[in-house]
């Protein structure tokens, strides 16, 4: 079998521009900037690092009045007394709902973890990081809507976060014991007596074999997997001071409700037998063994590598999986897969090399990917620096957060919501795959999204600001102006080459030099022919950007229907 | 698949004036309505996750089966509350919850096709679902829909030249949601997604003109300009029916109560047939059956989860019939549910249900042939974990039965669409194509099709069968519906047959016999001991 070869051609600005548009959510100009004259080996190092800290936990800015003395949300009647059990400000996530909280809080959890995650992805920094977890909700999944519990939704989040660059065996083996998880496939109910095939069943389907002709596991082999996972539960409740009250969710073991039997798979798994090690004492650890057991004997099918391989190819390259890239590209990466099996960074090596292949810089592959909901919308607000609040006014950094959830959900993302366990049908569904992503019902979304993202005012006034006398948020207002983007440009004054930069940032198939011509002459010289024109008229706008001039005034309307015009494009839809 | 070169942009000339001249004025949607008043249309709902088939369609012959502890005594429907089928001699019944269906029953707009499956059946949700829609077997995989091959077959050279004079409506329209695989032909989509009938919709005329580059970028380049393209264009057309359109009835389920959104889903249908919209295909679906614990409440086993999913679904089909009565279209209009599969037979601890195979299909309007087609599943008291209702009906017997008879589809060009050749179950009028020719009725008298001797039987069994000429198909299936063995497949002429069959190899256990003939069918339960 051939080894991955990896990509030694020129590593100008366009196979920047591709590495970038597939690893970053949009591409800024600070983004090509920072990478300027770096090797394509440079510009891995920094994209995929080792798996970083934890960022710090979402923070409550919801409400239920504006007034603090009014406010019910997060507190509860300790004996006549009212407790406040997070503060607005602070995090939630370690802090169990109670039946005694004034008002429910519950949705506003789900709700703020959504915007928080959204959040971050907007803000991310310079690498795969952000992209890489939006990978794993796309496979290993577990919805909102089902579990309806933030923290738990947050829990699983905190897994694929402390393994975005590691080992995915080990990822697997502590999603299957996560509280989420096992509530989500009905793990938390599979007993001895009652077995449960569903975590069983998805486990080999959904998150390591896949179901392609190689995968051959039988329906024998889920229900004794099945048997294998029975007696582990969830407990959200205990006695806390004496009193019984939600506890943070617990994992917990239960002896008389595991199948102690002796458990046989097919010949696919080689007729392997796993059964309780008698010589532990402890029923925990005598189970946990067989867990192991069960995971490693999944992986030590090759398949998985090649699964795990197909769907990365599929969420980072493109969707058809050829028997060429079959060949040249997936039994190769699944090498390093299985290579680094044992390593905690297992992923950031295969992620490397995907990334630095030949095959991922092929010129054809290069702009076919059909945008996803987060590559439209998350990258159109980082492509055009779109201001965002910072923390110090966090309530209007929360509800500006907020305002792209909701946009995104109306183009078929929902953050923490897949449709279903088999997550979002772009990532498998034969024969259109990504092309699901867009069609008529969601490009009159689309188009209404950067309508309103570039044209409309967002603001923060008093009756819906939290304490609006101490609440820094208080009268916030942003707008999106595209004079400020295009002032990064190198060359903002020569209307060729702004036309250029801004097709590089926005566009990512090639456009003729016709097409540029026609762009410049419709939004650059209002129909002029001279080059002049928009040289003359941006100076004067940048020496003064509040003239009343009306030969300069006009800059930022003129700039926003160019970029408005790019974004109508059938084009725009592809990265 | 053959193609047919038919009902192209034909053109259309007026007193020898050309139609286009009369583009938007009223008398060219007036000429429009006349036309498609002829036209009709087909609504598919589909029930994501895996419908409950045994506590929809309700065999009261089996409770005492049924009602065991070991089998689903702990989601069973009281006997009383069960709302009997009339004609059944209170043997099958519906849930309490469908007493919209219930009623359209009882006004004969309702056909039930007891379970309908194939042989094998898949537990993934998915894999099943693109079955199911597909029309594939169990072991193919086909990149397109049954309904989309249909479509194909009537429009072959759709979508270049449509939308058209004659045509200017989407072909097939998906209401809230993408559009399904079973919508797509060989990566043609076939129909467009909508969510309302006002998409405003104006692009100015486009600079970007640069011809796609071949390979990939080419391709989804040239699907993204396909949708602007089309979204403009068949956007002018929906919104315009939408804005002509009427909703009538009263009965449509109110914000926030069960089946608020697929009754607004069907209400925006009935919108746009009243509207003039000459759309043959309308999908939509709901979600929520995957219930593989508490989908009933201990307390009260018609209230929980199911029963409010089920409610929805009937409470909307209910409201979306009044309004086409109301609106004089009903007779435009047929349309079916089914799931990817039903449930097992036995429920779980936990007051659910694990993946099944076969289940009842529901075909409603006031074309189909009222009544109940197939036979009460016999559940065995025996039944395991893994039983499941054996099938009776091949899934694509439903699609060949509305080919025929709705769409009015030829032999050969049905066989095309679904690849194999599939009985007509009978349950749409035939008088919808003018038809001649009587179908035969016997297969709901009580003849004997199919008989196995001895029964239980050792290592050899014979099997008697009528045959009433044509092709034959018996199989055997096992408990879990699983075929097991194909006993015989090919064409007989008309008489009875006897034949031996090994059953050395076989397990012992419960099995089931299928017969399929003609236009009949018939299952019938044979146990192998040892004697």
């Amino acid at each position: 079998m051939p080894a991955l070869k990896p990509y030694t051609g020129t590593f100008g600005k366009p196979e920047l521009l591709h590495l970038l548009r597939r690893t970053l959510f949009g591409v800024h100009q600070s983004d090509l900037n920072y990478f300027k004259g770096q090797s394509l080996d440079q510009v891995l190092d920094y994209l995929v690092p080792s798996t970083p800290a934890l960022p710090s936990p979402p923070r409550r800015t919801y409400y239920s009045n504006t007034d603090p003395a009014k406010d019910q949300m997060e507190k509860y009647n300790d004996n006549g007394t009212v407790v406040t059990a997070v503060p607005f400000g602070e995090t939630w996530v370690n802090t169990p709902l109670q039946t005694n909280f004034l008002v429910g809080s519950g949705n506003n959890r789900r709700a703020n973890l959504k915007n928080w995650w959204t959040g971050l992805q907007i803000h991310q920094d310079r690498t795969l990081y952000e992209k890489m977890l939006m990978f794993y909700q796309t496979i290993l999944v577990t919805q909102d809507v089902t579990l309806e519990d933030a923290i738990l939704m947050y829990n699983t989040q905190t897994l694929y976060r402390k393994f975005a660059f590691g080992n995915y065996r080990e990822l697997v083996r502590q999603i299957t014991l996560d509280p989420g998880m096992l509530k989500y496939l009905n793990g938390d109910k599979n007993t001895k007596t009652a077995p449960d095939e569903n975590y069983a069943r998805e486990l080999q389907e959904l998150f390591t074999l896949g179901k392609g002709k190689d995968s051959q596991y039988t329906e024998d082999d889920v229900k004794t997997a099945a048997r294998i996972l029975t007696g582990w539960t969830v407990i959200n409740t205990g006695i806390v001071n004496g009193k019984t009250q939600n506890i943070l969710p617990q994992v917990v073991f239960n002896q008389s409700k595991h199948d102690t039997g002796t458990k046989v798979f097919s010949a696919f798994y080689n007729n392997q037998q796993i059964n309780p090690d008698a010589s532990i004492i402890n029923d925990k650890d005598r189970a946990l063994k067989e867990l192991d057991q069960l995971i490693g004997m999944i992986f030590q099918k090759e398949e998985v590598s090649k699964y795990i391989c197909r769907r990365l190819w599929n969420f980072f390259a493109y969707y058809d999986i050829n028997d060429e890239v079959e060949s040249e590209v997936i039994a190769p990466l699944s090498e390093v897969f299985r290579t680094y099996s044992n390593d905690p960074d297992q992923m950031k090596y295969v992620m490397k090399s995907l990334l630095g292949s030949d095959y991922f810089f092929k010129q054809e592959l290069r702009g076919c990917m059909i945008k996803s909901p987060n590559d439209f919308l998350i990258g159109m607000v980082r492509q055009i620096g779109f201001p965002f609040p910072d923390s110090t006014q966090l309530e209007a950094q929360y509800y500006m957060w907020s305002y792209i959830v909701n946009g995104n959900a109306n183009i078929g993302f929902i953050v923490n919501s897949p449709p279903d366990v088999a997550g979002w049908p772009a990532y498998y569904q034969l024969p259109v795959y990504h092309e699901m992503w867009f069609d008529t019902t969601s490009f009159p979304f689309r188009r209404g999204l950067y309508e309103a993202i570039s044209r409309s005012s967002f603001a923060l006034d008093k009756t819906v600001t939290y304490d609006p006398a101490n609440n820094p948020s208080y009268g916030y207002k942003t707008k999106m102006n595209f004079a400020d983007m295009v002032r990064d440009f190198d060359h903002p004054s020569d209307p060729n080459e702004l036309i250029n930069e801004a097709l590089q940032i926005m566009l990512a198939p090639p456009v003729s030099d016709a097409v540029k011509s026609a762009l410049k002459t419709n939004f650059l010289l209002n129909g002029q022919s001279r080059d002049y024109y928009w040289t003359e008229v941006w100076e004067g706008y940048s020496a003064d950007p509040n003239t009343t001039d009306p030969r300069f005034r006009n800059v930022p309307s003129m700039l926003q229907n160019l970029f408005n015009y790019l974004m109508s494009s059938a084009e725009y839809q592809l990265c | 698949m053959k193609r047919r070169n038919f009902l192209q942009s034909v053109p259309i000339t007026l007193g020898g004036m050309s139609l286009s001249a009369y583009a938007n004025s009223p008398l060219l949607s007036d000429l429009a309505c006349t036309l498609m008043d002829t036209d009709k249309v087909l609504v598919i709902i589909q029930l994501n996750g895996g419908n409950d088939g045994l506590n929809t369609v309700i065999p009261l012959d089996q409770y005492a089966v049924l009602s065991q502890p070991n089998i689903r005594q702990n989601i069973l429907i009281p006997e009383n509350k069960v709302l009997k089928l009339p004609g059944t001699n209170n043997a099958l019944g519906f849930h309490p919850s469908l007493s919209g269906i219930h009623n359209l029953y009882k006004e004969n707009k309702v056909a039930i096709v007891q379970n309908v499956g194939y042989p094998q059946f898949s537990y993934s949700h998915f894999r099943a679902a693109d079955i199911w829609v597909s029309g594939a077997d169990y072991n193919e995989v086909l990149n397109s829909g049954w309904a989309a091959r249909y479509l194909a077959s009537e429009f072959p050279n759709y979508p270049s030249g449509f939308p058209n004079m004659s045509f200017p409506d989407p072909l097939a329209v998906r209401v809230g949601g993408t559009i399904t695989l079973g919508l797509q032909n060989q990566g043609v989509s076939m129909g467009i997604a909508i969510n309302n009938a006002k998409d405003p919709l104006n692009l100015s005329g486009n600079l970007f003109t640069d011809p796609p580059t071949p390979g990939c970028l080419g391709k989804e380049l040239s699907y993204t300009r396909e949708v602007l393209r089309q979204t403009d264009k068949f956007g002018d057309a929906v919104q315009a029916a939408g804005d002509k359109g009427r909703n009538l009835s009263s009965l449509y389920p109110v914000a926030n109560t069960p089946g608020a959104i697929l009754g607004s889903q069907l209400a925006l249908v009935a919108k746009l047939i009243d509207g003039g919209c000459k759309t043959r295909i309308y999908w939509l679906s709901t979600g929520g059956f995957d219930t593989h614990s508490s989908q009933v409440e201990s307390a009260d086993h018609t209230a929980g989860v199911h029963s409010g999913l089920l409610k929805g679904v009937s409470d909307a089909i209910a409201a979306f019939m009044d309004d086409l009565t109301l609106l004089g279209r009903a007779d435009r209009v047929i349309g079916m549910t089914f799931s990817e599969f039903g449930r097992r037979i036995i429920s779980n601890a936990s007051g659910g249900t694990d993946h099944g195979a076969a289940q009842p299909v529901l075909i409603f309007g006031s074309n189909v042939i009222p009544g109940i087609y197939g036979h009460n599943p016999v559940i065995d008291p025996l039944s395991n974990v893994n039983s499941n209702l054996p099938m009776e009906f091949d899934f694509r017997s439903v699609y060949a039965t509305i080919l025929a008879d709705w769409f009015c589809v030829g032999s050969a060009d049905r066989d095309n669409i679904l690849l194999n050749k599939y009985q007509n179950i009978g349950f749409l009028k035939p008088n919808n194509c003018l038809m001649t020719g009587v179908k035969s009725n016997q297969r709901y008298a009580g003849a004997k099709l199919i008989e196995a001797y001895p029964n239980p039987c050792a290592d050899q069994v014979r099997i008697a069968f009528e045959s009433e000429g044509g092709m034959v198909i018996i199989e055997l299936l096992n408990q879990e519906g699983r075929l097991v063995q194909t006993v015989f497949n090919g064409y007989l002429e008309s008489g009875h047959f006897d034949i031996a069959c090994s059953m050395q190899k076989i397990p012992e256990g419960t099995y089931y016999l299928r017969i399929q003939n003609s236009v009949s069918e018939q299952v019938r339960k044979l146990i192998k001991a040892r004697l």
